[in-house]
This record gives C-alpha cells, structure tokens and sequence, in this order.
C-alpha cells in the first residue's frame, strides 16, 4: 500500500531523459509541490540479463545485486548536504525500481562546457563547491569514485551539487571496483589505476582533473585511446595547468591536486584552505554559465518539446495495483491453460482426500476469476511495460554539438527502416547525470560527439568514445526505396564508422577538422538524400574495382562495405567476442544497455555483443573492434578478469 | 554543522544523558523545534565522547560514566522510542551511539564478557529493543534503528527476545532473557510478527532494511530459530508463504522465496523442512512459482520445489500431486530456464529432478518415516 502511496505521491511532467540503466522523469511531489527527478531502475531486467550473460554467477551473486541496490540506496538516503544530490525516496512498482532525487535545472558541468571553456573564476566557485562536497561525503566516509564533469549539477541559481555519488557505480556495476575502473579513465588516479587500493585521496585526484577538465574543456590525456590512458597515468608525470592566462594560486592547487603519491596528496579539508579556493566568487556567478549555455542552446537548437508522460503515475497506480493484484492471482491460481498444473484434479482422484472440498471450491472459483481478469491486466502490464519503456521520442532532440558541426542522428536501424528511432541519449537537456552512465563526454577525441546521451557514454568510456554521435536533425526523410534503406546502412554501418576511426586515428588538429567537415557533409548527404548516397558509393566501388591497381589494393575494404563490417582487422572481431563474453565490465554494460532497451530482442541478440543503444546500432561495429581492444588490454593486466 | 568541529563538549559527560532525557520529553511542547536542536547538539557531544574526534582520543572513563548515565537515566529506551522525530543528522547520531554504548566493555571486563549495556538491556529493558523494532513504524527511523538491530542480533540473547516478545492482555511483553518460554507458542503478536508487515507493506526502503533484519533473526542462531520455528511452525509458514513468497512485491517476492529456501536446507532446520515439504498446499505454492513470468522467481522457487522432489519420504499428498503432474513436469523441466547453460549446479538438480519425477511409482506410496516435527499440531 505505501508502495502505491509512495508512487501516487509524485506526478510525472515529462520524460528528461534515459540513462544508461533507466529512464528519468521530471515529476511533481504533490504533497510539497517541489519538483523532483525521477529515475527507475528495472531490477527484473538487470536480473534476467545477469542471468543470461553471467552464467558462471550463481544464484548467491545474482541475487547481490538486488541487495547491493538497497544497501546503495540507503548509502544515499543518508546523505543530506547542501553540496550532493538529495535523495527523495524510492520505490517500486512491479519489479521496477523507481528512484526520486531532486531536481537540477542548471545542467552539469559538462553542459556549461559546451557553449566553451569555463574562465577560472568560475572553475574556482565549481571546485570550492565539489571540495565542500567531498569533504562531506568523505567524512561520511564515502567515496565518491567518479568526480567529473558530467557529474557535478547546477542548480539554476548555481548551487553545485555533486551527483552520482557512489550509486551511479555500484547501482549499474555490481559492487565491482573493476568496473568503476573502467568506467571513466581519464579521470581515475594512479593508484586507482595501479589497484593500490583506493581511498577517498582518489576524489581529489579526479577533482584535480575535472577542473582542469573546465578549464581546458577535456581531460588530460582527452585525445588518446582510453585504454592507452590507463598506461599513461600511473607512467607519466602527473599533468599540470599550463598557460600563462591562469594564475599562480590555480596552478599551484591543480599541482595539488593531482600530486601522484596519493599518502601526500591533501584532503578535501586541507585544500578547502588553498588560496585559490578562499578568493572563489559565489555561486551565483555561476548563473552566467547557465544563462550562456541556455542562449548557446537556445541558437542552435529548436525548442524541445517534452515528452509527456502518457499518464501521471497516480493515474497509473490504481490501475496497477489492480493489475498486478490480477497477475498474481492469476499466476497463483491455476489457469484453465491445459500445460497448467492440475492440483483439483489430483485431490478428485484421491478418493481419501483429507481436506475439505470447500476449501478447493475456493480456489477453483479464485482461478475463474482470475483468467477473466488476468487478461485484461496482463495487457495493461503490457501496456505499462511499453511506457516505461525509454525508447521513442516525439520530439527531435536538442541540439548538443560542440563546434557547431552539426550532426544528423543515424536514426533508422536496419531491422525496421520505416520507423526513424532517435536515441534516447540526446534527450537530457537538464539532468545529463541521470544517467548513471559516466560520460567521457569531454574527451577530445568525441568532441564533437560530446554531449551525447547516456545511453552512449556507456559506450563512449570503454568502448568506443568516438562512435557516440549527436543528433540534431529533425525527424529524418522517410527512407522508402530500397536504393535509399541501402544508402542509409551503407551510411550507419560503414562510412559513418569509418570516419569515426580515422577521426580517431588522426592526431592532427587541422586534419581533423577537415575529415569532421567531410564527415559532416556526408552524414548531410544521407539526412538529405540516402539514394544518392547510395548511387555515389556504389559508382565509387565500380570505379575502384575497374582500376586493376586499386581494386588490388583496396579489395578488402569493398569486402567490408558488402557485408557491412568495418572492422580494420577481422581477427580482432573474433577474439574480442570470446573476451567480451566474460568480461565483467561488458555484462554490467550490457545489462545496463538492455536495460534500456526492452524491444527487439532480434535486433538486440544481432548486436551481441554489447552496444544495442537506439539509434546508435550503426556504431556498434567499431564499437567492437575498440572493445575488443580494450577488453584485451585489461585482460593482460588482469588475466583473471 | 559547525558544531560538529572543533570545539570540545562543554557539558560534563555525566550530565548530557540527564540532559538528553529532558530534551527529550519537551518534544512535545512549544518549542519543539528549538528543543531537537538542542537535543541534535547534545547527541553529537554524546557521539563525541564515544567516538572522539580528530584531535582527541576517547577515554574509556567517559565513556563508562555516559553508558551508565545513560542506563540510569533509561536514555537507551527513549530514544528508540523516539528516533524517528529526531532531525536527520541526529538520527545518524543517535545509530552511533546505540552502537558503541550496545558495544562498550568497560577495560578491565573481559572481552568474552557480554557489553555492559546490552546485558542491561537483555536482562532488564527488553523494551529497547522492542521499540528498535518499532523504528520500522517509520520511515524514518527505519534505516538507523535497522543498522542498530542488525549489530545487536549478532548477540543470541538478543535474538531470543525479539523472537519470543509476545506481549498479553495486562502484561507488556517484553520480560528479560528469564522470562522467555520456548515451548509455549506464540500469540502472533509479539514484535516479531510485525515484520512481516512491515516487509509487505513499506516503502522500498523500508521493506528492503526490514527485510534485511528479518533475513539476520532468522540465520543467525541457528538453535533458536530451529526450534522456534518448530514452535510456531503453522503461523510462521501461513504468514510467511502468504505475505511474503505470495507478495505483490516482487523484491520481497524473490528475497522471501530465496530465504525460504536457505531455511530449508539448513542442517539445524531440518525437522522444519520435513515438516514443511510434508504439505500439499506447499508444494502447490511452489510449482505455481515455478510457472511465475519472472525468471528470477521461478529460479529461487526452484530451489525450493528440488527440496519436494528430493525428499525420499515424500508425503501422500505431494506424491500425488507430482505424480497427476508428471508428465507436464517432465516436459516442463525439460525447458526450465533453458538460458541457464551454464549454471552445472542448476542444471545436474533439474537432471536430477527429472530423473526422480520420472522414477516415481505410478501410484502413491505410504513413506516409509513421517516428518519427526509437528505430525500432531500441523494437520
């Protein structure tokens, strides 16, 4: 009854976005009239996957996860500071886990960045309010474990909250240190790194990072392969702020921060008393950075139309309880379903039946009821089930580029060319921490894929950071002949990718712009006209192929085009398969991918493995090829992994 | 939250029980608010004694005279009883007091010997934990008055008197470890009942931390619970199989099935294993689980179902059951959680499941032994 109480309680405005492990909402407590974000959390899907991907799990270890979702859960209930997200409450519905914190309207920090870089009075404010929430949850004895950008939230008056803390990694990744590790490099310390062992020093090390993260408008290292990153951190000199705009008492608290040996690294306390802290500014000030990213969207973007949520919970509850009341009697009672067990007639057949027959006449009126019910409450579970589910969007995603390089969103998924799907990532325009997810968002390299969505940073971290992409275009031109579907798989699934390697490959500054022009004009080509497209790449293997010279040279990568498989090396994609499969990182991606992503099971087991985000099928190819990478580099560190 | 840093307790540590017991009775007043938050300062001094700060150590002295001023002033029962209208972060206090006073061995006793507080409160103010207990009314208290609960089951003692608090008509219930009867059965009133509702009916939260709770009376003491639970079999297994493995919430749903099973299989259980796999209606509640939509509940309601199969003395009743289903159990096994291929544990039990549905006589056997426990009271 609470449970419903605790739903009704809440009125759901509209969708913000869905993140790597569920969808969140922007809802009313209609009790205090405060506005609040929502999130939920399918436990029976994160378990199904659990299931199906870790296998040599057991049932003990299964089972942790709905336990390490409640001991998390109230780690983050007992957490109130001016300076951290606030938990609300949470509950469940069915086996979905809905969890409330407050709303932030400011955007994180990593949207302030992509109007540009922040000035250092503003990363002053920023990292004076991130210390004063460290040195909370530190001395809560919390550690925080994933300080960056993306995981700091403004209020729009300005307040600096920390988001995520500790719950966006052990909610998603099962009490794995490992995974938290994998998940964002760039900003991990050495001796996160190294599996020192960490302790509280490595949020200082990551805030160290994040400013200059701000300041410079990625991390060090943003432009290298994130596993190579791994290499780097424990080997090099840690990074200083360079530069002769910046003042003294800034570099000197970055040199601070990032000091390697963790035991002289100073705490959150001892920092607070830094000079370049106590001359911060007020948080207000940050309101500029609000308001100017507000305008930069506001230029580049149309208006966003929420999506509405179908139906307020409230109105949903009753519905529900009577549902689920329905399937449990329904499931409980046996059905007329000839595969049903049969407990009646077991006792008819008994001829010294010991119970009393009126006892079974309840219960075989209990299950007619039951069937005529059922029905009608397992379609309205269906129904449910559809709602909650993060995928379709009405409305064209906000704009999220950075330099203005325009990207159109790759939104048809070859299984159902006719139904453009748009990722649900862009669709954060407020809350980019909802999703769970850690975003490498501002890593060089995927700049101009930045801000992409939740589902993506996923993907972004460990696999691919350059295949997550942004979508700005309006619901794209109905692809109807065939010569046009071909044009836009050819798009997704192999210029699209191919571009996004060499981009990635390509170190140079001015070339990469260059390629990202060609890029962009491309992926305007396939928004505009994928039957040209189509036309003009299959003019342009026939030409290759008439050339006995180039045909020679250039055969595998028409072989690719054919089967659409992008891969440099094709015995990369082999073995990394076999890796991914126990990799632990990739079970919790995985999960947390499809947990998003209830539809299409077809489609979702062609995309094994891993990296099924609407929208963003046709990066998965590279995504597995980089993954592979990565997943064989753990594996050489942690041969046990 | 100044306060907290840096300046030392100014009260003398033997009169902030006194002072928190005053505190604690104005809440009600005018002022209410004002009171809590001197009450918030005095249990964060508390906390300072117990846990010393950055600069300074605790000394054990303080600590003996603030746990016996706090026995003397009956401060441990008042604020269970009162932990839920405390602010936020006194709550989080009043959870570390509870800890280290409950803890707290005075130098010179023995480490073996019981903590001086929790012996007081087993052997005289049972109610303090009763109203621990009473922390889940809230949602509150219930997270901190949990923790606490959780630390102090670690004592047997403890157990027992939460287990065995059945509170009558005239008498208040709780009566010390002394007073403790196990044979006699319970009236289903007693605090330990009220988990069930809780478990059922809170919050996410809540049920979740309650649940947790219930899991640690219930694994813990093995000998206790054996034998309580052989007690109270029928209105244990009644609520438990109704409110809980019948939940409509499917996290206490999957959690009670699982704790089900582990119950079960333990060895000191066993009398209450044969006890409870001797029933039809069990057996029923348990293959309907098998068919359950949810893959996780039909998982942990396998491993409750194997325990039916395997028992070699099955019941009459459960043999009839198996055997008008046989053939739909076998076809049906035969796809259980086909998905699973790689969980050998798993799938050598459905082998062998199968294997002993399949070599069932065609018709019901008289078993050879009937379950030890409860032939009497159970039919």
């Amino acid at each position: 009854m609470s449970i419903e109480a605790g739903a009704s309680q809440y009125t759901v405005l509209h969708e913000l976005g869905s993140g790597s492990f569920g969808t969140v909402y922007k809802a009313i407590d209609k009790t205090t009239g405060e506005i609040v974000a929502i999130k939920h959390v399918s436990t029976f899907q994160a378990r199904q996957l659990t299931q199906a991907d870790l296998n040599q799990i057991d049932l003990e270890s299964t089972d942790e996860d709905i336990q390490d979702i409640q001991s998390e859960i109230s780690i983050l209930s007992s957490c109130t500071s001016p300076y951290v997200t606030q938990y609300k409450a949470s509950f469940l519905r069915g086996h979905k886990l809905w969890i409330v914190m407050e709303f932030l309207g400011g955007g994180s920090g990593l949207d302030l960045l992509k109007p540009g870089n922040l000035n250092e009075a503003h990363v002053a404010i920023i990292c004076r309010e991130l210390l004063l929430g460290l040195e909370y949850l530190h001395q809560e004895g919390k550690i925080h474990r994933d300080v960056k950008a993306a995981n700091v939230l403004l209020s729009t008056s300005g307040k600096v909250k920390l988001a995520d803390f500790g719950v966006a990694t052990q909610l998603t990744n099962i009490k794995s240190q490992r995974n938290t590790f994998v998940g964002t490099p760039y900003w991990m310390a050495p001796e996160v790194i190294q599996e020192a062992g960490y302790d509280y020093k490595a949020d200082i090390w990551s805030l160290g990072i994040t400013a200059l993260e701000l300041i410079n408008g990625g991390p060090p290292h943003a432009d290298v392969h994130p596993m190579k990153v791994l290499f780097l951190i424990p080997k090099q000199s840690a990074p200083r702020l360079e530069g002769s705009q910046y003042s003294r008492d800034f570099k000197d608290f970055i040199a601070q921060c990032l000091v390697k040996d963790c035991d002289r690294r100073p705490s959150a306390k001892e920092l607070l008393r830094h000079k370049f802290i106590r001359s911060a500014g007020k948080v207000e000030a940050l309101q500029e950075l609000i308001e100017r990213r507000q305008l930069w969207d506001g230029a580049r973007e149309r208006p966003s139309h929420p999506k509405y949520y179908e139906e307020t919970l409230s109105v949903l509850n009753p519905t529900k309880a009577t549902s689920t009341a329905n399937i449990h009697r329904h499931t409980m009672s046996p059905k007329n379903d000839p595969d049903e067990w049969v407990f009646d007639t077991v006792k008819k057949a008994t001829v010294a039946a010991r119970k009393n027959t009126t006892k079974r006449r309840k219960l075989s009126v209990i299950h007619a009821n039951g069937q005529g019910l059922a029905s009608g409450a397992e379609e309205a579970l269906k129904r449910l089930d559809i709602k909650d589910a993060p995928l379709d969007y009405s409305s064209p995603p906000p704009a999220t580029v950075i330099r203005g390089t325009v990207r159109r969103q790759p939104s048809v998924v070859l299984a159902s060319p006719t139904k453009p799907r748009q990722p649900s990532s862009q669709r954060r325009p407020l809350q980019p921490d909802m999703s769970f997810g850690n975003s490498a968002s501002t890593v060089r390299v995927f700049r101009r894929v930045s801000d992409n969505s939740t589902a993506a940073q996923v993907d972004s971290d460990i696999s691919v950071p350059g295949t997550t992409r942004d979508e700005n275009r309006p619901p794209m031109a109905e692809t109807v002949t065939k010569d046009a579907i071909y044009g836009r798989r050819l798009f997704n699934k192999v210029i699209d990718p191919s571009f996004q390697e060499v981009h990635a490959q390509t170190g140079n500054q001015a070339k990469r712009d260059a390629l990202s022009r060609l890029a962009d004009a491309w992926s305007a080509l396939d928004a505009i006209d994928p039957e040209g497209e189509y036309q003009l790449m299959k003019l342009l293997l026939e030409k290759v192929q008439n050339d006995p010279k180039l045909a020679a040279h250039l055969s595998p990568s028409k072989t690719t085009s054919r089967d659409g498989t992008p891969q440099a090396s094709p015995q990369k994609s082999g073995a990394k398969l076999v890796l991914a499969q126990n990799n632990p990182h990739l079970k919790s991606h995985r999960r947390r991918q499809s947990s998003m992503l209830p539809e299409d099971p077809k489609e979702k087991l062609a995309n094994l493995p891993g990296q099924a985000i609407p929208g963003m099928e046709h990066t998965k190819q590279l995504a597995d090829v980089l993954y592979g990478r990565w997943a064989g580099g753990l594996r050489n560190r942690w041969p046990g992994a | 939250m100044s306060f907290l840093f840096g300046r030392r307790p100014r009260t003398n540590t033997v009169d902030l029980p006194k002072q928190a017991k005053e505190q604690i009775s104005k809440l009600d007043g005018p002022g209410a608010a004002a009171k809590a938050e001197e009450l918030a300062k005095t249990l964060g001094q508390m906390k300072f004694v117990l846990q010393g700060t950055q600069e300074t150590e605790s000394s054990p002295e303080q600590i003996y005279s603030l746990v016996t001023g706090m026995i003397q002033e009956d401060l441990l029962y008042l604020l269970a009883l009162n932990l839920y209208r405390l602010p936020f972060e006194s709550r989080k206090d009043a959870q570390v007091i509870f800890s280290y006073v409950l803890r707290f061995r005075p130098p010179s006793a023995s480490p073996k010997s019981e903590p001086m507080a929790l012996s007081y409160v087993i052997n005289n103010r049972p109610e303090v934990l009763v109203e621990l207990c009473n922390g889940y009314n809230h949602t509150e208290s219930a997270a901190p008055a949990g923790t606490v609960l959780r630390e102090v089951l670690k004592s047997d003692a403890a157990t027992a008197i939460i287990l065995y608090h059945d509170p009558s008509e005239g008498s208040p219930g709780a009566k010390g470890l002394t007073g403790i009867q196990p044979e006699a059965r319970q009236s289903g009133r007693g605090v330990f009942w009220k988990f069930f509702d809780w478990i059922d009916r809170g919050s996410f939260d809540l049920s979740a931390d309650a649940f947790n709770t219930f899991r640690d009376l219930l694994t813990k003491h093995k000998t206790i619970v054996a034998q309580y639970l052989s007690t109270n079999f029928d209105l244990f297994f009644n609520k438990y199989n109704t409110m809980l493995v019948q939940s409509q919430n499917y996290v206490t749903k999957r959690q009670s099935i699982k704790l089900l099973g582990e119950i079960l299989l333990d060895r000191a259980n066993y009398a209450v294993m044969t006890a409870y796999v001797d029933r039809g209606e069990h057996l029923k509640i348990c293959m309907n689980l098998l068919r359950d939509p949810r893959k996780m509940v039909q998982y942990e309601g396998f491993h409750v179902f194997k325990v039916f199969v395997a028992n070699p003395h099955k019941s009459i009743a459960v043999q009839k059951i198996l055997l008008i289903n046989r053939d739909k159990l076998l076809e049906f096994l035969r796809h259980f959680l086909e998905d699973r291929t790689e969980d050998e544990q798993f799938i050598d039990e459905r082998e062998f499941l199968i294997k002993q549905i399949r070599n069932m006589p065609p018709t019901p056997v008289e078993p050879a032994q009937k379950p030890a426990l409860l032939g009497s009271q159970a039919r």
